[in-house]
């Protein structure tokens, strides 16, 4: 026993006698936060074997370059620079080739036609370590090219950036069109890069606040029937209907629970709103706040333990946390103005939200516990912020003011990421707002 | 007693270990005074960078290219030494160059070769050194010729005052900044730092492959996160490769660098 201690002091005086001869030590802290520039390639095919890939090749090539850059974290080089052009890259490309263009990334592929299906093969490559880090193989109809291609751009960010892609999603949205006191609204969906668009409802009723299922492919939102609001259910693969409830006064924003079988919203009653949470299998409703304040805009924690939502009961518009059950009922925002519509961030760490303040409207986030406030972007109106699904980019609609006319109002979604540099505006047919944005497609 | 005893003798062997360890005497040799005349040479570099160039010197210069160029015909580098070594002995006449020859030959095979580490650019002739220790009973002649020497690769072993300056340090630094890019995506975690080692050779470039101090937490799958920022610090070592040499005469102290890539400000947001 004496022994072992006596060993121990002599081997802890050795440490620390060979620590003294530390390395010298360089902290870096800092680095370039410029886009990481990576190459693309089009994918590589047997002209022979299959014929028709030409454009699928170039295209599969265009949208990866698209979604990458599109994120803020890519610059995709412009295929004009590259040396290498021969397939034997897909194999073994030239690494010094692709560093002397500065690519510290590299995207091989190629194409072949099996059994009427497309075979996707791709191969990430790191430059500098020289090696592949990243391989798939992905098999479809051809027509589905465009899918496959948003797969691969989010398997390079994941693999580059280190966190979940948001690439292979979709965007749902309130479509307007018409003079302002007579719109028209509808219900609209495409891919995030505003591709395969198409309109859910007909615009006979009016829509509002439609909002993505986190797990499954079905939306909810409200509409109204007979001047009545009612929660509707939508299967957008099936496309089949269904009526959650009619609820007697205002009723807003409904959004699902994070597991998808409950949905929450607030409720109008005897003039007072409050939020309320309805189981969908049992349909039973249950009240979580009862305040003669207006309670809205509920939004769950994405471990379902917590929700946020705004109130004014302490005489402006606040944001607020509690528990699933209404308990612990905490204001968390403390800056200056109106805060409102707080979401929830998939990643759990942050609270999105709508702040208006001396006649200006921002998007910001803050931390759970309300502190870290960061406004984002600033605007003449802008609200209803949803998060990607990996909680680092965010969509919202943006009005802009009419004139003494009447016109030249207008209303488009934007999304901006966290650094809050990555402004861009996201294309759609008409005017747009109220956007949801799906969770990774299963 | 027993016990008493052996733990004892461990105590004093650690003591023994500490000292070997720590006092310069046993483990230093690069703390080893060095021989008086090279102690002048670095004293005297220190002071003057660019040596003064009067008329005789200039004349002297003249004189040795001259002689130079002769000797480059039969060895381009070694045979100043041995010419002005011979000069000593003899006069040189033309009807004796024949015989001179041969002497130099054996001489200069008799004669050892120092390679010090020496950037390209060095025109230092490290012959010169030796040509100066046989003239150094002249002071005269030493004084004379120590103006005609460049200075900026004499020190090829490190002075008592080898650390980095803070300046070197925050040079390296921003190179490897520049280099770096970070992958923003990464959610903060306060472990989230990647401690790399690289060893350089005198003109900066690596000398080995650059490693990741925390090798077990590099292939757990649990630890993707850390595998992409460790992968974005070995990219930005490589593509610093090579970096700009700090001061050659400090190589000892910058010849191993642990460089530790902490993005965790950045990424608390």
């Amino acid at each position: 026993m004496m022994i072992k201690k006596v060993l121990g002091i002599f081997f802890f005086l050795i440490a620390i006698c060979t620590n003294s001869f530390a390395l010298i030590e360089i902290d870096i802290t800092e680095g370039n936060r410029e886009p990481l520039p990576i190459a693309i390639t089009n994918f590589f095919y047997d002209d022979e074997r299959s014929k028709d890939l030409d454009q699928v090749s170039i295209d599969i090539s265009k949208v990866i370059s698209a979604d990458l850059e599109r994120s803020g974290l890519f610059r995709s080089i412009d295929q004009e620079a590259f040396i290498q052009k021969t397939a034997s890259m897909h194999i073994r490309p030239r690494h010094e080739d692709w560093r002397l263009i500065n690519a510290q990334a590299l995207v091989t592929g190629e194409l072949t036609i099996e059994k009427d299906k497309l075979r996707v093969e791709f191969r990430l490559w790191d430059t500098f370590a020289e090696k592949e880090i990243e391989a798939l193989v992905l098999i479809t109809t051809i027509d589905n090219w465009r899918r496959i291609s948003h797969m691969i751009a989010d398997k390079i960010y994941e693999r580059l950036t280190g966190e979940e892609g948001y690439f292979d999603t979709r965007i749902l949205y309130v479509s307007e069109s018409g003079p302002k006191n007579n719109r028209v609204k509808k219900l609209a969906i495409m891919d995030q890069d505003s591709f395969n668009h198409r309109y859910l409802t007909s615009g006979k009723e009016l829509v509002l606040t439609p909002r993505f299922n986190p797990v499954k492919q079905e939306i909810t939102y409200l509409s109204y029937f007979k001047n009545l609001p009612r929660v509707y259910l939508l299967d957008i693969q099936t496309g089949i209907q269904e009526v959650v409830g009619d609820f007697p006064g205002m009723t807003f924003a409904p959004r699902f629970s994070p597991n998808g079988d409950k949905i929450i919203m607030s409720l109008a009653r005897d003039g007072n709103s409050d939020i309320y949470v309805m189981d969908l299998k049992s349909r039973v409703v249950e009240r979580l706040t009862d305040s003669p304040a207006i309670d809205t805009s509920p939004s769950y924690s994405p471990d379902g333990k917590k929700i946020t939502f705004n109130s004014d009961r302490g005489g402006s518009q606040q944001i607020y946390v509690m528990d699933n059950k209404g308990r612990n009922q905490k204001r968390i925002s403390r800056g200056t103005g109106n805060y409102a519509t707080p979401v929830w961030s998939p990643r759990g760490d942050l609270i999105a939200f709508t702040k208006n303040f001396q006649g200006r409207y921002f998007i910001g986030v803050m931390r759970i516990d309300g502190t870290g406030e960061r406004l984002l972007t600033e605007n003449w109106y802008q609200e209803a912020p949803s998060w990607s699904s990996n909680g680092r980019v965010l969509i919202f609609y943006r009005e802009t003011k009419a004139d003494d006319a009447g016109k030249g109002h207008s209303s488009s979604l934007w999304s901006i990421d966290l650094t809050g540099f990555n402004e861009r505006k996201i294309e759609t047919p008409e005017d747009a707002s109220d956007p949801s944005w799906s969770r990774l497609i299963q | 007693m027993r016990s008493s005893i052996l733990s004892s003798i461990l105590l004093h062997i650690a003591i023994l270990m500490m000292a070997i360890v720590t006092l310069p005497i046993f483990n230093n040799p690069d703390l080893e005074i060095p021989p008086i005349v090279q102690v002048e040479l670095i004293e005297i570099s220190e002071k003057t960078n660019v040596p003064k160039v009067s008329k005789k010197q200039d004349e002297k210069k003249e004189k040795k290219v001259e002689e130079k160029k002769v000797e480059k015909i039969n060895q381009p580098v070694l045979k100043p030494k041995i010419e002005k070594s011979n000069e000593k002995v003899k006069d040189p006449s033309e009807n004796e160059e024949v015989v001179k020859n041969k002497i130099e030959q054996q001489m200069f095979e008799n004669i050892p070769m120092r390679k010090p580490v020496i950037k390209k650019k060095d025109k230092f002739d490290p012959l010169k050194i030796a040509e100066l220790i046989d003239k150094s009973k002249d002071t005269k002649t030493v004084e004379e010729n120590i103006d005609d020497l460049e200075y900026d690769a004499l020190d090829s072993t490190p002075s008592l005052d080898s650390k980095l300056t803070l300046s070197e340090e925050d040079a390296i630094r921003a190179q490897f900044m520049q280099c770096w890019s970070i992958p923003l995506g990464i959610p903060f975690d306060d472990t989230m730092i990647v401690k790399i080692k690289i060893s350089l050779n005198t003109d900066g470039s690596l000398l080995e492959p650059p490693e990741v101090l925390q090798h077990e937490r590099m292939n757990k799958p649990s630890e993707k996160y850390f595998r992409t920022l460790a992968e974005s610090a070995l990219r930005a070592v490589r593509r610093c490769d090579p970096i700009k040499a700090p001061d050659i005469n400090r190589y000892e102290s910058w010849k191993k660098i642990q460089l530790n890539f902490d993005p965790r400000e950045i990424l608390r947001g």
